[in-house]
């Protein structure tokens, strides 16, 4: 299997970004981007799919915890 | 008789006169008292401010000047304390001995007497790799636009041999730049080349399509003419942070071997 041209890789980078678009708009909620999903698995290698589903929860993680807003669980906090 | 007539006339003369005499008097005191002040003003604070002025604008000089000396001695200390310790580092000992994307032998002699800077790398790379690419490659094109500057050799060498064959190199380097020389070899070669810049990389697991992503350290390293390892650049540093650094390092460099 190839690795995708530089064209096939900004057409998935694409449907990434839109996706990841209507999470930020719709407060994370898949359920309402589901036609975007579909384009993005479709645009991207299922491995990149797996590596850009990683990322972003990475990213939310990250603002979350920089703007303080991170809870530790019960038993973090206890211990 | 005549004496007592007069007095009584005196009298009233008298006593108009004194009120007239103290206010002149008063203001005369005045005038005397403001001309004082304006000599005393005139006489020694003028040349006091101009003297004042000189030395506060000697002394904020000499100030700055101290200053700009301190923080250029120290970023000199800095510069050489990092060469120093890449100096140890000894990354990129040794020569290579791989096949670049056109399927000629290279090894590192083949790059002496230019600027190379390298990035390790694979071409099923998700976005890593194609943002460091780009950026390297722009840092070439920043720097072969100055005609006085050497030639900088872009290379990007495989960490993935076992996908990344010649041809899938060709395909992968001609999207960045037409000067961008792809290398690959068997896994021992590679191997190699990465031990020697000191170059992490791990393949992940493979999915269902025999698909996987490899993990590896993300830098861009650049060597002198003389081959010798001379600087890195983290994922964080700019096109222009990274040019400016080689313009620097181009302006340093002394050939040892020549």
């Amino acid at each position: 299997m190839a690795a995708p041209s530089m064209k096939e890789r900004r057409v998935c980078w694409g449907a990434r970004d839109l996706y990841w678009q209507c999470l930020d708009e719709h407060e994370e909620d898949a359920a309402r981007c589901g036609q975007l999903r579909s384009s993005f698995e479709a645009s991207c290698p299922q491995q990149w799919i797996k590596y850009f589903d990683k990322r972003r929860d990475y990213l939310k993680f990250k603002e979350k915890f920089e703007a303080g807003q991170f809870q530790p669980s019960k038993s973090t906090e206890n211990s | 008789m005549l004496l007592l007539s007069l007095g009584p006339k005196a009298w009233p003369r008298l006593s108009q006169f004194k009120p007239r005499i103290l206010p002149r008097s008063r203001e005369g005191e005045f005038l005397h008292a403001w001309s004082r002040n304006l000599s005393g003003q005139n006489q020694p604070r003028g040349p006091g401010l101009r003297t004042r002025l000189l030395i506060t604008t000697l002394f904020g000089a000499g100030l700055g000047g101290a200053w700009m000396a301190a923080k250029a001695e120290k970023e000199q200390r800095q510069r050489q304390q990092r060469t120093e310790a890449l100096r140890q580092a000894a990354v990129g000992q040794g020569d290579f001995s791989l096949l670049d994307h056109q399927g000629q032998p290279r090894c590192k002699a083949d790059f002496r007497g230019q600027w190379v800077l390298i990035y390790f790398g694979f071409t099923h790379c998700p976005d890593i790799c194609p943002d460091e690419l780009e950026k390297l490659v722009q840092v070439v094109k920043q720097l072969e636009a100055e005609p006085y500057l050497p030639m900088v050799q872009p290379v990007f060498i495989t960490v993935d041999p076992a996908r990344d064959d010649v041809a899938a190199m060709a395909r992968y380097v001609k999207d960045f730049h037409p000067r961008l020389l792809g290398l690959t070899g068997s896994t021992e070669q590679v191997a190699q080349v990465s031990r020697s810049y000191r170059v992490y990389y791990s393949a992940g697991p493979k999915d269902e399509d025999q698909d996987y992503i490899v993990d590896h350290s993300i830098a861009i390293y650049l060597l002198n003419p003389d081959g010798l390892f001379t600087d890195y650049y983290n994922r964080s540093r700019s096109a222009e942070q990274i040019a400016d650094s080689v313009r620097r390092h181009m302006a340093a460099f002394h050939s040892i071997l020549s």
